[in-house]
């Protein structure tokens, strides 16, 4: 089974003997309260360090990612069970996948009972995946995956896309068998063929067919330690694979469709309807006729979703927010100033929480000098990149750089 | 918080109103902002009175800073009970309108009225909502959601902070609504969009109340089953990083995504220097296709 043995990550039981109770010390009063609230503040914080570093944003990727449904997903040596802990898991890798590759879309499969079921179409809808995500909480599991079908089912989904944008399945598989109509090698020379690149992340040993999969298309295979160990190879494939990023550093023609026909410009309430057209991503099905789209501002030819690929003149097609999500990379917010709590406010100024004898420590803005709390810190930071007290100041909000 | 079709326990109303002077219908009339501010207090109350767990909270955006209306930080203000008045109807509407005297009288008297920064006002609003999620109770169904009513018009300006408050938002499931008391906002409208929220540019000043109260009051589980203003159709053109204007056909930087209206050998935002020979050529297969 397990071809090498250079793995030499610790389990969680292997590393080191911690004395946590030795650094717990009461204050004057006796008191251990604003020792605990210091130890969650450092844990939050070190829980989000490792995520900095360069960052290389991907252009057009496609990733299919296909969700083990079967019995084994129902253990639970992950908490609260291995399904659960992959559905939290798996929205924050939608938001990150997002943030890091903003003109891709993406697309969930359920594993379920020997089939490959279609849970979201391939898009670059966040919203909708995380719905369709929070919707499957109470399914049943039961049965066997079946790992043919679900590539099969990702070659039909992946096939007809441009070959100049990468073609994705990531796979997240917790069975140790599975219940195939043929064979299945012949279904990933077939993927190697198309070019379609196969990663695996297995939830509870290594599986020989899988490692294959993954050799052969060129993939990463990774089986999970434990949650914090499945959540970083989880987060490692939002980063774009190397032959995505080889078709970087180069200034890419890009067309921003307005959604309305250009020539009648007026109130956007009354438009006339749009004449009849067919979307030209739907034209195989024979579906997409008449309705809403985004039309190529070159061409003419209808999309009934952004971003797309022109299939006529070739142009790729985005809205403007599908690129400002990943802004907050080139304008950072600068870094507070983490200074002691001497009373140097009453409260913090974005969330208005009263500082209190359990902050030790507050954060000073360096520009708008304003005290946040470290709950705001963190948010500013790692989620929203805009510090309230400089956004709302007229001689500090401006990060665009100069158009000099 | 999680389901949109169930409703919540407690919803959470971030509203933000413009009080810069600069805005048209109140360099018409100053008296109009006081009839405004009386429906939107009207509104809120409206919103507390929906459920006994429901929070409120209202920013100010003056064109100097943005400051919290309600609630105070510390002691909430002292009130002396009205008859026939619910103490906490009382309580929103006197600190609302002595927090927005302090905030007009601390404007500074030389400086001229810019932009209002709404988008400020709507990252205190995100981290309000984010310390109220982490102070509740657990196992209580939230929902938080944004209001903002303004006459001021949106420039490209604020775009970068704009976009990152609202894919916060639509990361943390705010909606963010926008009542627009004046002119048609192309920015905000993405806002709406991006976030789920509605977006309504109100025919007049006189009816607030009634817009507010019909199209804003109720919450999301109960709103696909209103019909409501339709989206509408959203200008999603990009801006030029160079001269911040709107373009259908742009140039793009593939690796900080910096958007340029003309071909140039050098991204001027991550310094990548381009190769020779003008932007990557697509050119697939010229057909002659019937749309
Ligand atoms: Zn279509
Ligand atoms: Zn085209
Ligand atoms: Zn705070
Ligand atoms: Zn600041
Ligand atoms: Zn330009
Ligand atoms: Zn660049």
């Amino acid at each position: 089974m397990a071809d090498d043995e250079q793995d030499t990550k610790e389990y969680r039981w292997e590393t080191g003997y911690e004395k946590t109770w030795e650094a717990i010390k009461e204050d004057e009063d006796g008191l251990v309260e604003g020792l605990v609230a210091e130890f969650a503040q450092k844990a939050a914080r070190k829980a989000v360090v490792p995520r900095r570093g360069p960052v290389r944003l991907g252009m057009m990727r496609h990733v299919l990612v296909a969700v083990d449904c079967s019995e084994a997903m129902n253990s639970q040596d992950l908490k609260p069970s291995r399904f659960l802990c992959t559905l939290k898991l798996l929205e924050k890798f939608i938001e990150e996948y997002f943030d890091q590759n903003p003109l891709s879309q993406l697309g969930l499969v359920l594993m379920k009972n020997k089939r490959a079921e279609k849970l979201t179409e391939l898009s670059g809808n966040v919203r909708k995946h995380l719905k369709a995500l929070q919707g499957l909480t109470d399914m049943a599991l039961t049965g066997e995956p079946s790992l043919q079908n679900t590539l099969e089912f990702a070659g039909r989904v992946l096939k007809p896309l441009p070959a100049h944008a990468s073609r994705e399945l990531l796979v997240l598989f917790a069975s140790l068998t599975t219940c195939d109509p043929g064979d299945i090698n012949t279904t990933i020379q077939a993927l190697k063929t198309e070019g379609i690149r196969c990663s695996v992340i297995g939830l509870a040993a290594e599986v020989r067919i899988c490692k294959k999969l993954c050799q052969d298309t060129g993939g990463e295979y990774g089986v999970v330690l434990d949650d914090v160990h499945y959540r970083s190879l989880l987060l490692d494939s939002t980063s774009p694979p190397p032959r995505a990023r080889a078709l970087d550093a180069g200034l890419v023609k890009m067309g921003f469709p307005h959604s309305a026909p250009q020539t009648n410009q007026t109130d956007p309430g009354t438009n006339a309807d749009p004449p009849i057209t067919v979307c030209m991503c739907h034209l195989d099905d024979g579906e997409g006729v008449g309705g809403e789209g985004h039309l190529c501002p070159q061409c003419r030819s209808k999309y009934c979703s952004l971003p797309a690929q022109c299939r006529t003149c070739g142009l790729t097609l985005a809205s403007a927010p599908h690129l400002a999500r990943s802004y907050h990379h080139l304008f950072p917010v600068e870094p507070y100033e983490e200074v002691a709590y001497e009373g140097q406010a009453q409260y913090c100024f974005a969330c208005l929480r009263n500082f209190t004898d359990i902050d030790k420590q507050v954060y000073r803005c360096g520009r708008c000098h304003e005290f946040y709390c470290w709950e705001c810190e963190s948010v500013v930071s790692t989620t929203l990149h805009v510090c309230p007290g400089c956004a709302s100041r007229p001689h500090l909000y401006q990060r665009l750089p100069d158009s000099s | 918080m999680a389901d949109d079709d169930a409703p919540s326990d407690s919803s959470l109303l971030v509203i933000i109103v413009d009080t810069n002077p600069n805005q048209r219908y109140i360099t018409e009339d100053p008296k109009v902002l006081t009839n405004c501010l009386d429906a939107v207090i009207a509104f809120a109350n409206s919103h507390l009175m929906q459920k006994a767990r429901n929070e409120l909270a209202v920013i100010g955006c003056h064109f100097h800073k943005s400051e919290y209306l309600y609630p105070t930080p510390g002691k909430p203000l002292d009130v002396r009970q009205i008859d026939g008045q619910y103490e906490l109807f009382t309580l929103v509407e006197k600190t609302i309108k002595m927090r927005l005297v302090n905030l007009i009288k601390s404007q500074p008297p030389e400086e001229k009225p810019g932009e209002s920064l709404l988008a400020g006002a709507v990252a205190m609003a995100l981290c309000f909502i984010a310390k109220f999620r982490r102070e509740a109770t657990p196992g209580l169904r939230i929902t938080a959601r944004i209001l903002i009513v303004t006459g001021s018009s949106d420039t490209a300006a604020q775009y970068i902070n704009y976009m990152n408050v609202f894919f916060t938002a639509q990361k943390q499931q705010v909606l963010i609504d926008v009542c627009s008391l004046d002119k048609h906002l192309s920015l905000l409208q993405q806002g709406c969009d991006i976030t789920g929220g509605l977006y309504l540019k109100v025919p007049s000043l006189e009816g607030l109340l009634q817009y507010l109260l019909w199209v804003f009051l109720p919450e999301t589980s109960e709103r696909t089953k209103l019909v409501l203003p339709g989206r509408g159709r959203v200008d999603y053109r990009a801006a030029c990083f160079c001269h911040r204007e709107l373009l259908t056909i742009g140039y793009v930087c593939s690796v900080c995504l910096s958007v340029f209206c003309k071909f140039s050998p050098i991204c001027t935002t991550c310094h990548t220097v381009f190769k020779i020979g003008g932007p990557l050529p697509i050119k697939p297969k010229k057909k002659k296709m019937k749309v």
